[in-house]
């Protein structure tokens, strides 16, 4: 039994490019331990935080660099900072979102497991920022190595002194607390989180008020992923302007793809933003083409929560503009490449299930609308699927879209949107011939 | 008291750090079910005595996460993922494969109280697909042959 | 520094916001959501998971409005009212949204509404009718809740003494777990599970047996809960209902009745919303405790005693029974020989009737209404009384920054008291700090819970005094005046003495003069107390010190339904000067003779210096402190009258009995611990000889001679009269003297005993309520676990408690609150005489207890 994870990762060309930061020593056997970490340059960032920035420069130099939350939404990471009611009495929170369950992502796990310090050196510098002195990472609880990594690493830090009273003699103080999930993708949004810290079942809570007002325990907090937040350190050293000069005009810097499906060499790729799609299911540095020599039949960018491309899409930059252009998402950059052998119905059965499954029960339409898709979608599947059924099932997520209280509800009809609009005449074949126009038929080797 | 000394006392230790006692209880229940392989009422019970908080609001907290088997199970939990990327290399075979080598359907649990099978949802190892999960061990990029060999090892340990 | 700003806020509060809903513009104060301000302007939003007294969680999404420049429909129950919002609450949008929530609801909705008891009052039902589709494009089988062992079709799993789940007609709007948690800190239910199998249940393995439960009931916009008490009974369309107020406690909780008019029967009690009072909250005891109207046992006759038995009669046998004994006694030893006790649950023309009928007919002063309590003062200006007749709004606990609950076991004696202080700590943010000789239920929003020895109150509240004058928090002059009239001097000795830490008592101190606006209140573990005058009289110091009158409220507050109008009405045997020289001008003469409070007169009764004696609604055989001693009086009565609902173990006693009409039976006034008058309408007609307390007095009146009055009227205007005098006694302005008063315990007898109501009951009335005998029937010994643990126990077994003077054997409930040696009985069960063990004279009484063994 392996302890890293057996994912295939480009650190090899990371190495060379200094421009690949996040993975360049991820293939170092021992670049989870401190002294490995510290002789790559770690924690250098957060010693040039502790000896003399304001957590205003902090915050100033993440602005400038650009970084957009990594987590799914994109949101820019310097002003989220900046939300932090700078006047407020209470105490500040981080939490780093490791709770990492969306389908087809499985990127946050290689960097928590091989480079952890990464990870907690860009979460002190963002505590640092907004003024935290208990950071929280939310580890999604099946990660039970993960998670000994990272308190492992945890454990080194405050006995180096990273973390702990009166950092570097700064006097300024920071706890941690490794806090680990139950089994639910739900508490990956934000809210739910820290639900979830409080004790509460992981239900999503109503915005406003927004997290960085009142979030844990009532106080502001800020909630950020953990590529975002290991992002950080390598902005401090190398200046937000370097970070900003990579990627697109306006997704900057370089980010994590997860790569999966039918590909015959699936895997985390760091890439700048804006890397062409179709080269990265090709190309063989990365996906290496379709398994088997299949034709593509289509792609999910950005994890299981975003809408279908087909295969005359994929020319485009991985980046939250262009994705959106052609109306899909960047989402936690999870690609998922599905063959011609896949039948959309049973995708679709597959993914709703998974958010019907998932759906926290707190608001009607993700509660009722998710389990009777899944009961309608499923009928077809098995071929008993009515005529009218696929207008009633675009009715239905017409009625979810939107309505919901957090973006669960959305996520789970936007792929089916997506698949109906791409694949009609499929879904109709379904249900008139009352089996699949593609017989799915996927033997494990 | 069902929790060892040893839950009790590390649950104690991680509930000392948080802020609010409340917030003790996902790490008060992950404590249990590494100890014992589930959670059920008589762990609520222990729990809310450890940590001071209302035995509803565990048994409420407990229910929501999946991850928790809330019976006993066999010494080996067998969770194969049959989310979508696995699926696309043949998670539903692998089950399949699973439940025919164990002689058990999913859900079940083989005579022996060896391995209990379930099937789950995603678990982050979609580049690695198909896996399962072992307990607390990921097994990914599976084959028949793996699949084969880990049995084996893990009989062989038991 | 939180008290500055919070002032600062003030101006700030009252600031208000306008915006465009449906056309029209509105005002509304800022912080106002969308649904309150179209609300306040009558414009109809629904909606199902929303409560105006709960925090809004967005869940049900049915208020969906449409705001202009705002992309997605919004929730309006969770929409902050901004500037210049244009807000449509009717648009196609708003329409379409609305129908698919009720099309989502209703997937797996049963239809059973014509086997629903909430059918006809249902949210659901009514906003299917006026928001719905008529036909589902839902082609499935509904899902459906089974549990093992479920025998019913009607999916129904009973969760408590009183309520019953079906939880296929659960619709997750979440409001009951909410409510119980949020609003009452109740922790017997909860959600389970999760998406669309989550669902509400009782706590695995327990029963949803709060004291609020009920609301649950209430609140539910669906049938999913229902209870025992109303299921299956009536259809809500065929009821009349009646504005009435709570019988069972002192806050008047405002409620309706419903009745059916051809059965002469009532059937159910809901809230009648007042937010100065209640908020809409009912105690159990206040929603159940009414079916003691409808009880197979009420007294259906009057009862005379003949040849030692008492055997059903007319009204006017009895009264002739009565017109010649008290007669006879007023002619031979005079009208002084006659003494009255009445329950301070009765309406204003009872209570002033029976004062009018023993100083106007008898012309004694021999009455009184506080059954419960013993020595009590005599002085009508006492420390107790000023501190009783203080001024306490209970809307004014809202927005307070510090509430301090001294000596009173709140859960059981002030439900409304304590739910207002659950609702300032959730919505205020009030500080609460509780002291009392054991801890008591609300220690989830207690910051602060002193636990002091039993009987040194005032020992605690001259700590507190100490602690500010060491602390430098009040005047130094004044300080020093005080340290002159009490003991001990130091805080060291204060603390020693009580048992609760010094730091704790400079924390409390420094709070109460930090904090801008504070409430406190002592409750009935003072009221109760023989010392009542001397705590009364240290809470009067430390009043004077720190200056709490004027920033707020302090008071004792008084516990039963209308024990402030029997103040006002002067039913004790020396009321206050302007109330005496009142009635004198209204009756033309007042007596002049001794006047006997309860222990006094049973004292005289027993001496058989007081010969006739009636008794209105009162059970002094159960409830007074020391059954011994009232037996040993009552029996040797020349003439007992004794008018109750029920038999009970003083109408035993009597040569007379007569039956009492109930509060629900006519149109009665009530004057609630705020001084508020409020009326209970007639619900029902009485029972047909059954009589109010004010015609039985005019009865009585009328046969010895002297009518009460020709005209209801001419009594209303008496009692008004009374009514609009002012019964604010001034805090006095010097200190009092209070040097503690310890009381030595006798050998073995080690535990502090409590006896109070249970908190589903009130008195002796309402175990004969069904509903509320389900939670509770017989009485029980509370005691804490450690307790336990020391004498071996566990719950539910016989535990033997002994005091100096009685014994009984009583079955056992750990508590999961108390932690000290103290144990608590309920006094509200006639199967066992708990009050047997007190003792009159006693401070504080202590008991052995010791195992049953089998
Ligand atoms: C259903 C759902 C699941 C999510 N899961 C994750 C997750 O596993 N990890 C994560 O970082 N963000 C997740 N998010 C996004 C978070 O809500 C949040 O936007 C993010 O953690 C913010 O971090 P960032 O700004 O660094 O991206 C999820 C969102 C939703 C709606
Ligand atoms: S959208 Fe789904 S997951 Fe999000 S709050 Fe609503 S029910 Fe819960
Ligand atoms: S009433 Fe607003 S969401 Fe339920």
């Amino acid at each position: 039994m392996t302890f890293y994870s057996p994912v295939i990762t480009n650190a090899a060309d990371a190495a060379k490019d200094d421009r690949l930061h996040l993975f360049k020593y991820v293939e170092d056997p021992d670049q989870y331990k401190i002294a490995t970490y510290e002789a790559h340059g770690g924690y250098k960032a957060w010693k040039k935080v502790m000896g003399g920035m304001t957590p205003q420069q902090v915050t100033d130099e993440v602005k400038k660099s650009g970084l957009r939350g990594r987590g799914g939404a994109g949101f820019p990471t310097g002003m989220k900072w900046g939300f932090v009611p700078k006047d407020s009495p209470k105490p500040r929170y981080l939490c780093c979102n490791a709770d990492e369950s969306e389908p087809g992502t499985c990127k946050d796990r290689v960097l928590m497991e091989r480079d952890p310090h990464g990870v907690i050196e860009g979460m002190a510098i963002a505590s640092y920022a907004i003024g935290c002195h208990l950071m929280f990472i939310y580890i999604r609880g099946e990660f039970g190595h993960c998670i000994e990594r990272m308190e492992q690493a945890m454990d080194e830090a405050y006995a180096k002194g990273h973390l702990g009273k009166n950092i570097y003699g700064s006097g300024y103080d920071l706890e941690m607390i490794v806090h680990t999930g139950g089994g639910a993708y739900i508490c990956g949004e934000e809210t739910a989180l820290l639900n979830s810290v409080e004790g509460e079942r992981g239900m999503s809570r109503i915005r406003p008020p927004f997290p960085a007002v009142e979030g844990l325990y009532a106080c502001p907090t800020i909630v950020n992923n953990v590529e975002s937040l290991a992002s950080v350190p390598h902005i401090i050293n190398h200046g937000g302007d370097w970070y900003a000069s990579l990627g697109t005009e306006k997704s900057k810097g370089t980010k994590i793809f997860s790569l999966s499906g039918h590909v015959r060499k699936p895997g985390n790729y760091e890439v700048e933003m804006g890397f062409n799609l179709k080269k990265m299911i090709y190309d063989p540095a990365y996906g290496n083409g379709i398994l088997g020599d299949k034709k593509l039949k289509g792609v999910i960018p950005g994890g299981a929560s975003t809408p279908f491309l087909t295969p005359d899409q994929i020319d485009v930059g991985l980046d939250y503009e262009s994705l959106q252009t052609i109306g899909s998402m960047l989402g936690s950059g999870a690609i998922i490449v599905f063959h011609e052998d896949t039948c959309i119905v049973w995708t679709i059965l597959k993914l709703i299930h998974f958010f019907r499954h998932e759906s926290c029960g707190k608001c009607t339409p993700c509660r009722e609308g998710t389990g009777w898709l899944e009961q309608i979608i499923k009928r077809i599947e098995e071929g008993g699927g009515q005529p009218g059924d696929v207008e009633k099932i675009d009715d239905i997520c017409g009625n979810i879209l939107g309505r919901t209280i957090c973006p669960l509800g959305d996520a789970a009809v936007m792929p089916i949107q997506s698949a109906i609009k791409h694949w009609r005449e499929e879904w109709q074949y379904h249900i008139e011939h009352k089996e699949c126009l593609v017989k799915t038929k996927f033997e494990f080797k | 008291m069902i929790l060892s000394e040893a839950s009790v006392s590390k649950i104690k230790e991680k509930a000392a750090r948080y802020p609010r006692k409340k917030s003790a209880i996902l790490p008060a229940l992950t404590v249990a079910y590494r100890q014992l392989g589930y959670v059920d009422e008589e762990v609520y019970r222990a729990i809310s005595q450890v940590i001071g908080v209302p035995y509803v609001e565990i048994a409420e907290a407990a229910t929501f996460y999946t991850m928790f088997p809330k019976k006993p199970r066999g010494r080996y939990l067998i969770q194969v993922c049959h989310n979508i990327s696995c699926a696309l290399l043949g998670a539903d075979s692998l089950i399949g494969y699973l439940e025919e080598k164990l002689g058990i359907q999913k859900g079940e649990t083989t005579e022996d109280d060896l391995f209990t099978l379930i099937s789950v949802e995603c678990l982050g190892s979609c580049s690695t697909a198909p896996m399962m999960q072992v307990n607390d061990d990921f097994y990914e990029n599976l084959t028949r042959e793996k699949v084969d060999g880990i049995l084996q090892e893990l009989k062989g340990k038991a | 520094m939180a008290k500055a700003t919070k002032n600062a806020d003030k101006p700030a509060a009252v600031q208000t916001v306008s915006l465009t809903i449906d056309g029209r513009s509105v005002t509304v104060p800022r912080g106002s959501t969308v649904l309150e301000a179209a609300r306040r302007f009558g414009i109809d939003i629904p909606t199902f998971c929303w409560h105006p007294k709960l925090k809004p969680v967005g869940a049900c999404r049915m208020c969906y409005v449409e705001v202009e420049k705002m992309p997605k429909l919004q929730v309006s129950c969770a929409l902050e009212a901004m500037d210049g919002m244009v807000v449509h609450t009717d648009s196609d949008l708003v329409k379409r949204g609305r129908k698919a929530i009720i099309e989502f609801i209703l997937a797996n909705h049963p239809l059973d509404c014509p086997t629903c008891d909430k059918g006809g009052e249902c949210d659901l039902q009514n906003l299917t009718f006026a928001h719905g589709v008529d036909d589902s494009r839902f082609d499935f089988t509904k899902y459906r809740f089974v549990d093992e062992g479920m025998t019913t079709t009607f999916d129904d799993k009973r969760i408590g003494p009183e309520i019953v789940l079906n939880r296929n007609r659960c619709i997750l709007c979440y409001k009951c777990v909410r409510a119980n948690k949020e609003a009452f800190g109740e922790y017997d239910l909860g959600v389970y599970e999760r998406g669309n199998i989550a669902q509400i249940d009782a706590a695995p393995g327990e029963q949803v047996d709060n004291p609020f439960s009920g609301n649950l009931v209430e609140i539910c916009p669906v049938g999913a809960l229902t209870n025992s008490d109303w299921r299956y009974k009536i259809r809500v369309w065929l009821t009349r209902t009646a504005p009435s107020v709570c019988n069972f406690s002192s806050a008047g909780t405002n409620t309706l009745i419903f009745g059916d008019n051809h059965k002469n029967h009532l059937y159910r009690v809901t809230s009648r919303m007042n937010d100065e009072i209640d908020d809409g909250w009912l105690a159990d005891v206040t929603r159940y405790g009414y079916q003691v109207v409808n009880s197979p046992d009420r007294l259906k006759t009057p009862l005379i005693k003949k040849g030692g038995k008492q055997v059903e009669a007319t009204w006017d046998e009895a009264l002739e029974v009565i017109r010649k004994r008290f007669g006879e006694i007023k002619d031979k030893f005079g009208g002084v020989c006659v003494g009255a006790m009445v329950a301070p649950n009765l309406d204003n023309a009872s209570l002033y009737g029976a004062s009018k009928l023993m100083r106007t007919v008898f012309k004694s002063n021999n009455i009184d209404y506080r059954g419960y309590y013993r020595m009590l003062p005599g002085d009508p200006e006492s420390p107790y009384m000023i501190l009783q007749s203080q001024p306490f709004r209970i809307a004014d606990i809202d927005d307070c920054d510090l509430v301090i609950a001294f000596g009173s076991d709140l859960v059981r004696e002030h439900h409304n008291q304590y739910l207002r202080l659950r609702k300032a700590y959730n919505f205020a943010g009030t500080r609460i700090f509780s002291i009392n000789p054991y801890r008591v239920k609300s220690a989830d929003i207690s910051e602060l819970e002193l636990v002091y020895g039993p009987g040194t109150e005032e020992a605690v509240i001259n700590g507190l005094c100490l602690a500010a004058a060491e602390e430098g928090l009040a005047d130094k002059s004044l300080a020093n005046e005080l340290l002159s009239r009490i003991e001990p001097k130091t805080l060291r000795e204060a603390a020693r003495f009580c048992g609760v830490p010094e730091d704790k008592l400079r924390v409390v101190a420094r709070s109460l003069s930090e904090a801008s606006k504070v409430t406190f209140f002592a409750g009935e573990i003072v009221a109760r107390s023989r010392e009542r005058d001397l705590i009364a009289g240290a809470l009067l110091n430390l009043n004077r010190l720190m200056g709490i009158t004027g920033r707020g409220q302090m008071a004792a507050l008084v516990r039963h339904a209308n024990s402030k109008g029997a103040e006002k009405l002067g039913l004790l045997p020396q009321p206050r000067a302007g109330l005496v020289d009142e009635l004198g001008m209204i009756w033309g003469a007042y007596p002049d003779c001794a006047a006997n409070s309860t222990d006094a007169m049973m004292a005289l009764i027993k001496k058989e210096e007081i010969k006739g004696f009636l008794v209105i609604g009162a059970n002094p055989m159960m409830l007074y402190p020391d059954q011994q001693f009232v037996r040993e009086g009552l029996e040797r009565l020349d003439f007992l009258v004794a008018c109750d609902l029920f038999e009970t173990a003083t109408t035993e006693l009597a040569d007379v009995v007569l039956p009492l009409a109930s509060w629900a039976e006519y149109r009665g006034q009530y004057v609630n611990l705020e001084g508020d008058v409020q009326t209970a309408s007639e619900a029902m007609a009485p029972l047909p000889t059954a009589k109010p307390g004010f015609e039985i007095t005019n009865l009585i009146a009328g046969v010895l001679g002297t009518p009460l009055y020709g005209d209801r009227s001419e009594l209303d205007g008496e009692i008004e009269r009374l009514l609009e005098l002012d019964s604010v006694i001034p805090c006095p302005d010097r200190f009092m003297e209070v040097k503690p008063v310890s009381e030595p315990k006798s050998d073995g007898y080690n535990v502090a005993l409590y006896i109070m109501d249970d908190s589903h009951h009130y008195v002796h009335l309402t175990e004969k309520a069904p509903s509320l005998a389900n939670f509770v029937s017989e009485p029980y010994i509370e005691l804490s676990p450690d307790l336990a643990a020391h004498y071996k126990i566990q719950d539910g077994d016989s535990i033997r408690v002994e005091s100096e003077v009685a014994k009984v054997i009583l079955p056992v409930r750990i508590s999961d609150h108390i932690d000290n040696e103290v144990v608590l009985v309920p006094r509200n069960f006639t199967s066992k005489p708990v009050t047997s063990l007190l003792m009159r004279k006693r401070r504080i009484d202590r008991v052995k207890i010791s195992k049953v063994d089998e």
